[in-house]
């Protein structure tokens, strides 16, 4: 009888082996793509269609237009996997104290600049410094605030002291924020490149596009696998389309989500990356009638995010009620759920904000004319507004006209979009509508004091995992109940439609272009 | 009937014989009275139904539907109010500006001439998309701005036009008696040369208008003509072509109406042209009377 058991447990062992067999071999297929794709691709020159010139070589100039440079040209202490996990690139190892008030980088000793200088510790130290500086940190300057002081004990150790104890993923985010710039180079880097990316800089036509060519002394074997990186600039994105449909280029970088899913249906690689910015109705809280919370609390239910989503992005992109993309950690799906569009909810809280008619109808929604999908967003909240008796107009504006008002912080209301919303929840504080300080929308001091509240407990609540909850949980409520900035949906940036010949096809966590993977099947 | 209404009705007698002007006017007069009464049609051109996005051509949308579900069709003669007021509003400026100037420079000549010509060269000199453009950048976007903006670029071929009929009537004999018996220059230029100059304006009236409509087309197509939700065919085109490959349809069917439009302006433009030209008669005599009391 035992046998007889043994003998049928064996036998539905050997079925299972059989039948898992190739899952698992599959598996092993699905593990490292890359390395087996990698040794097969061919290299070449690749050919990169963009919608729009970039501004200048700073790594610390984080804009969109610079997005297909930044990472190219060169490489942050360490990088994300789509998954967030922290992985080494410029240091082997970050070594953070117990107390979490310091994080000591060891750094490779085989990179070079491109200049063929030697990367040291100095060079951190002089980014650290650059970025430290009001006048010249740009988009990092932000993110340095946690940051007390640093020393260089030898060539390849930096260590990163703290003003306070810093949470981890916010320490790791500061070293993926950190792009070493050459010291001798960092006066003249928005001119000339300084880093030890895969691709130096080869020519550039100012307006028409750029050509970057193979750092022979990469430190990554076998990387960067095409030779040569062309890109063009294309006016429009339906001549791009075009372009890459008649085999002029190869690749997309950047264009408009209904283009990508029309190619993708047409046979080309869609790639989506794990960094999507969230678009934002920016409320300017410190005028009238936007003073009244109850009524730009009622924006939160006039939103028709499904339908925004759907007609704005072709659907390529998630709804969300708040400024979290689904891998932040403090995002929550049932805010998306409780405050989904609800005309009658939103009468309510306009009824109950007691204001007249006419005080609600004057204001005007600024409108970026060039973003299509802001046009539409916008169109579709002003009707939304129509069907609860209010009536605006639109303000649209073009190119320089809307980004000095919009930077300025000179509207009543605007939709714009936000970026790191995948990384440590305060990371969302770099964006001018959500700044604390210096917001140059709702100016000082804050009309909001919970919301600078909740962001200061989420800086300063390292553990244990409930009080880091807790504090997530208290900065969504005060999110919505505070109601300056309304999240309607995510939506990709920096989006890669590829001709079927290429491979290695990857971004960023931040969506940025790496042409270093990319080779010819 | 006065000697102007036979006129009238012989040249619209004699444009209507032709078939090219006759089918120009017929449409027009279709469009601008769809314009006029598109409050009285069952139309809603901004009543948005998402799910209704981008759908083609059907019975209930005979011109399908935009990327924001509305009704093109709806969009398409709401679109043609806004052209139409539009160009009058920028023919009556450019008109009401223009013609005067003319005739002040081409009945006294000399300095006043040349400034007023310099003036206007400068006008002339500007491109008129750049010159719209820069206007709208300094009033602020809207039909208002638009408005003025191509009322403004059209100042020019008026100004032009009147000065050089002025400057052929100016020593014919019935101005001279005029003068002589002491008509002031302002009669004479509003009540004797003006009268006789109308044929080369109002082709330039028409000849305007589709410039007009081209132009304001060409500002809302570059996104800065009316703010959207009016409709402007200029703007559907603009949004159109974003869509060209899921729904032709949007950008043609608006397309096709703009161009029939401006077909029709310019070939009543060139039928008038014809009609009138060679006519050396004062169609208005002025009368003695008035001149010597």
């Amino acid at each position: 009888m035992k046998t007889n058991l043994f003998r049928t447990l064996r036998r539905l062992g050997f079925l299972f082996l059989a039948a898992t067999a190739p899952v698992a071999m599959g598996g092993t297929n699905w593990i490292a793509p890359a390395h087996a794709e990698e040794a097969a691709l061919k290299g070449g020159t690749l050919r990169v269609a963009l919608l729009s010139d970039m501004t200048n070589y700073d790594p610390q100039q984080f804009s969109t237009v610079n997005f297909h440079l930044v990472k190219n040209l060169y490489d942050s202490l360490i990088e994300y996997t789509a998954e967030g996990e922290a992985v080494p690139s410029l240091a082997t190892a970050w070594q953070i104290a117990p107390d979490n008030t310091s994080v000591t980088v060891t750094l490779r000793d085989d990179v070079t600049f491109h200049s063929g200088a030697k990367l040291t510790s100095a060079d951190v130290a002089a980014t650290l410094a650059k970025a430290a500086d009001p006048k010249r940190g740009k988009n990092v300057y932000a993110t340095m605030s946690i940051v007390k002081d640093w020393t260089t004990p030898d060539a390849n150790t930096v260590t990163i002291n703290f003003k306070a104890p810093v949470p981890l993923r916010q320490i790791t985010d500061l070293l993926q924020f950190t792009i070493p710039i050459e010291a001798a180079g960092i006066d003249t880097v928005e001119t000339v490149p300084a880093g030890t990316g895969a691709y130096m800089l080869d020519s550039r036509a100012v307006g028409q596009g750029l050509t970057l060519k193979a750092n022979p002394n990469y430190w990554r074997k076998g990387q960067p696998i095409a030779e040569k990186v062309d890109f063009t600039i294309f006016s429009e994105d339906a001549s791009a389309s075009a372009a890459l449909e008649s085999d002029a280029v190869d690749l997309i970088y950047g264009g408009t989500s209904r283009s990508a899913v029309r190619l993708k249906d047409a046979g080309y690689q869609m790639v989506r990356g794990p960094g999507p910015l969230v678009m934002v109705f920016r409320i300017n809280s410190t005028r009238a009638p936007f003073t009244n919370a109850k009524f730009r609390q009622a924006f939160n239910y006039l939103m028709d995010r499904e339908g925004m989503l759907r007609v704005g992005y072709a659907g390529l992109g998630e709804v969300v009620a708040l400024p979290w993309a689904p891998a932040s950690p403090a995002f929550n799906a049932a805010y998306t759920e409780e405050f989904a569009y609800n005309i009658d909810k939103a009468k309510e809280l306009i009824a109950a904000s007691g204001l007249t008619p006419a005080e609600m109808s004057n204001w005007k929604m600024l409108v970026w004319g060039n973003d299509e999908p802001s046009v539409v967003l916008s169109q579709i909240l002003q009707s939304a507004l129509a069907e609860v008796g209010i009536n605006i107009e639109l303000d649209v504006r073009q190119g320089a006209e809307y980004t000095e008002a919009q930077l300025a912080g000179d509207y009543d209301t605007t939709f714009g979009a936000v970026g790191n919303v995948q990384k440590f929840p305060s990371r969302v504080a770099t964006n001018s509508i959500y700044r604390g300080v210096k917001n140059p929308v709702l100016k000082d001091p804050h009309p909001h004091a919970d919301y600078v509240a909740a962001i200061a407990q989420v800086n300063t609540t390292s553990g244990p995992d409930e009080a880091v909850k807790a504090s997530y949980d208290n900065l969504n409520r005060v999110l919505v109940n505070d109601a300056f900035a309304i999240p309607t949906n995510s939506y990709d940036t920096g989006l890669i439609v590829a001709s079927p010949k290429l491979g290695g096809l990857s971004l960023d966590i931040d969506n940025l272009f790496v042409a270093r993977t990319v080779g010819f099947q | 009937m006065s000697k102007l209404g036979r006129k009238t009705l012989s040249i619209l007698g004699r444009l209507l014989s032709s078939k090219g002007s006759a089918l120009a006017l017929i449409f027009l007069v279709g469009i601008t009275l769809a314009a006029i009464f598109a409050d009285f049609l069952p139309l809603n051109p901004v009543g948005q139904k998402l799910a209704n996005a981008l759908k083609g051509p059907s019975a209930t949308n005979w011109f399908g539907t935009d990327e924001l579900g509305r009704d093109i069709l709806s969009r398409v003669i709401f679109g043609a109010r806004t052209s139409l007021i539009t160009a009058g509003g920028a023919v009556a400026i450019a008109a009401l500006v223009g013609v005067p100037i003319g005739l002040v420079a081409g009945f006294f000549g000399g300095w006043r001439d040349a400034a007023l010509m310099r003036f206007v060269d400068v006008l002339l000199a500007l491109p008129a998309i750049l010159f719209a453009m820069a206007m709208i950048a300094v009033l602020g976007r809207s039909q208002a701005a638009a408005l003025i903006a191509v009322g403004l670029t059209g100042i020019p071929s008026f100004a032009r036009i009147t000065r050089a009929q002025v400057l052929t009537l100016r020593k014919r004999d019935f101005v001279t008696a005029v003068e002589a018996f002491g008509g002031t220059a302002t009669y004479n230029m509003f009540r004797t040369i003006l009268p006789n100059s109308w044929s080369p304006i109002f082709v330039q009236v028409v000849v305007l208008c589709s410039v007009a409509i081209l132009l304001e087309a060409a500002l809302s197509f570059l996104g800065v003509g009316v703010p959207p939700p009016t409709p402007s065919w200029g703007e559907m085109l603009r949004t159109g072509k974003s869509y060209l490959h899921e729904a032709p349809y949007y950008a043609v069917l608006p397309g096709i109406v703009l161009t029939l439009t401006i077909l029709s302006f310019d070939v009543l433009g060139r039928a008038l042209s014809g009609l009138l030209e060679g006519r050396r008669d004062p169609v208005i005599a002025p009368k003695v009377e008035e001149v010597t009391t």
